[in-house]
């Protein structure tokens, strides 16, 4: 609830300062004091398929239809419970448009005791049939815990992602802007164009809530019946072929 | 009908017609993975396809093909495969393709030089040739038939007494994978001088040995290490002055300490996951190492005379008892088997269910990895078991395999043609 407040506070003060600046002429910038586009956007995110390779799908639906130049992007921070494949990234750009930036290496095949965590820029395509409503999908893959004593499953938490958004006609640094309660943030232009660009935050969003999921770990209680068992099986068949072998075998030194 | 069939069949039976149904086969397979990547969901081609060639792509780009992460094999591999940048995607697939039929000529050509007749080598090497197992894998661009045609290629030359090709391919070998280092022992051993009246040689077991050691401490030998050798330790230095570390651990380091702790066929894997962060997992490491080392000691030793029977065995064991071991590893001793078979007096019915068995026991540990991967239940117990049963399976197989055999007369064995 305050949230809510705090919002309307925020868009009555933009409307505000805009109308002290009207007399310069449209900036560009006029996507920020839209009331109407942003009173009432959803962020939305959903996880689909089970295991470890799922889905996260984002959906955004602004107040009212997006202008042509306007860009959102979704800043979307992992957790060390989980990776996203680059390289399946990449192939999906080609093969489906996903526009999927990440800020640093991640490596594919550590356990997440090993793994530091990364943010991933997710740049949000319109789409055309719905006016306002932009979508993605993004493949996302669990990692391998650390067993555990008491328990055969590990929470992993996926926070709620931020919004920020870009217009092309919407200069930088200008005095204007950085007085603007807006949060900015600075992140790649696109994914063709790695260089930073100054993107607005957009706060106060829809009651932020994270997703979890839960990933299976080994079970540390069974140890000793699992370091037991594997050693007399390996150590079995060793002998068993050992026999084998030396009742069969032609040495020629002996 | 039933003469119209045997008569297709015995035309099949025919090498050149053999090799010409296995290769339009794995054309089709590469053209229908070409349809299915483009109309599909499921891909066709491999993962590690698009890593050879992405780290192809950095290659042309005068980069290290270690940039691509996950790209753990030879830089001659991203060389090779430049033409799927410059020329056309398919290209790693089709020589990957040829390598696959070309195994199965070169299993044909063995199994000729060791006595079997033109019709019944063609039924052998068959199991490779028309086997969708290997044609599914090379079609969808896994690189694993350079190794079994290099592989192979060794063995023959080494039948045929062709030292120096046997040692080049040998070298090149063991730079493109490490596994067929565990086939050193048994070459050497079996270079060793054997004396035209055969038989063992008599007196004091301590004499005997020396005498052994004689033996095999020969020309042959000398001249198979140094170019072997040599081969081996020229392409290492030449790769690490190119790349440097990347090159020394990713190609062979990351697979010696290789420790996957994610699920896998090895009857090692929840042992190692559990255990991957205490203090005596290094000792367990070594729990593990011992009875595949000392197993492969020991067959090498017995079964040297018999390079293909060895070679089979090695990699059977190798694999089995591996710390990591994923289905693409299965085809390092198939290719080796169609060698072996000919000399086995199971009946077919045996055979058959071995294959069986063999299959159940790969099916009884997907199943659980199924459920973990894509559902998300807790099957770690369930694969574990698996992985010993199919362990337990292999070993078995393995057991059935040594007590049938049938070794080649050693006469045959003593009247190789000369050395080149």
């Amino acid at each position: 609830m305050m949230g809510f407040n705090l919002h309307i506070v925020v868009i009555l003060f933009v409307a505000g300062l805009h109308a002290t600046h009207t007399g310069k002429g449209d900036d560009g910038c006029g996507f920020l004091i839209t009331s109407q586009l942003l009173e009432r956007v959803k962020v939305a995110v959903n996880l689909t398929k089970n295991g470890f390779h799922r889905d996260l799908i984002y959906t955004v639906q602004f107040g009212a239809p997006l202008f042509g130049n306007l860009q959102a992007l979704l800043i979307q921070n992992i957790a060390s419970g989980m990776y996203m494949d680059i390289y399946q990234l990449q192939s999906l750009r080609e093969d489906s448009g996903l526009h999927v930036l990440l800020d640093s290496e991640v490596d594919l095949e550590a356990p997440a005791y090993e793994s530091p965590g990364f943010a991933s820029f997710i740049y949000l395509r319109s789409d055309s049939s719905v006016p306002g409503y932009l979508t993605s999908t993004v493949p996302i893959h669990g990692r391998y815990h650390r067993p555990a004593e008491s328990k055969t499953r590990e929470i992993v938490e996926i926070q709620h992602p931020k919004l920020l958004l870009k217009s092309d006609n919407c200069e930088n640094g200008k005095p204007l802007l950085s007085s603007l309660p807006h949060k900015t943030v600075n992140a790649p232009c696109s994914v063709h164009n790695l260089s930073v660009c100054r993107w607005f935050q957009i706060e106060n969003l829809q009651a932020p809530q994270s997703i979890t999921l839960t990933l299976p770990v080994g079970d540390k209680s069974l140890i000793f019946l699992v370091c037991g068992g594997t050693l007399f099986i390996t150590v079995l068949c060793n002998l068993i072929l050992t026999v084998t072998i030396y009742k069969n075998a032609l040495f020629e030194f002996l | 009908m039933g003469l119209s069939i045997q008569k297709t069949l015995v035309q099949l039976m025919k090498t050149h017609v053999l090799l010409s149904f296995a290769f339009v086969m794995r054309l089709l397979l590469v053209g229908v993975g070409v349809y299915q990547d483009r109309t599909m969901v499921v891909k066709y081609t491999d993962i590690d396809y698009h890593v050879f060639t992405d780290a192809s792509r950095y290659v042309t780009q005068g980069q290290s093909p270690y940039n691509r992460s996950t790209y753990r094999y030879t830089p001659l591999l991203a060389w090779m495969l430049t033409p799927n940048i410059y020329l056309t995607s398919v290209f790693g697939k089709l020589l990957f393709v040829a390598c696959d039929v070309l195994t199965g000529l070169l299993i044909q050509r063995l199994l000729l030089l060791r006595g079997l007749s033109e019709e019944s080598s063609c039924l052998h090497s068959a199991l490779w040739l028309l086997n969708p197992l290997p044609a599914g894998v090379s079609s969808r661009g896994n690189a694993e038939s350079l190794l079994s045609a290099l592989v192979l290629g060794t063995l023959l030359c080494l039948e045929l007494r062709r030292m120096r090709a046997a040692a080049l391919l040998y070298g090149l070998a063991v730079h493109m994978k490490i596994y067929p280092v565990t086939y050193a022992l048994p070459i050497a051993l079996s270079l060793q001088t054997r004396k035209p009246t055969g038989g063992m040689p008599r007196g004091a077991r301590s004499w005997r040995l020396w005498a052994f050691i004689c033996r095999v401490l020969n020309r042959d030998l000398l001249m198979f290490t140094l170019i072997s050798g040599g081969l081996f330790c020229g392409l290492t230095l030449l790769f690490y002055h190119m790349y440097g570390w990347d090159f020394l651990h990713e190609t062979y380091l990351y697979h010696l300490t290789r420790r996957d702790i994610r699920h896998n066929f090895s009857p090692y894997f929840y042992m190692l996951y559990l255990t991957a962060e205490s203090s005596w997992s290094r000792a367990l490491g070594l729990a593990a190492f011992l009875p595949q080392a000392s197993l492969l000691l020991l067959t090498s030793l017995a079964f040297h005379g018999d390079l293909a029977l060895c070679c089979f065995l090695n990699t059977a064991i190798f694999v089995s008892f591996n710390k990591v071991c994923t289905s693409q590893y299965f085809l390092w001793y198939l290719c080796l088997l169609p060698l072996v078979i000919p000399h086995l007096s199971l009946s077919l019915k045996k055979g058959v269910g071995l294959l069986v068995l063999w299959f159940a026991g790969q099916g009884l540990w997907l199943a659980p990895a199924y459920y973990l991967e894509f559902e998300g239940w807790d099957t770690f117990v369930l694969i574990w078991l698996a992985g010993l049963l199919f362990l337990m399976i292999n070993t078995y197989i393995m057991v059935s395999i040594i007590s049938h055999y049938k070794p080649e007369p050693r006469s045959r064995v003593h009247k190789r043609p000369k050395a080149d």
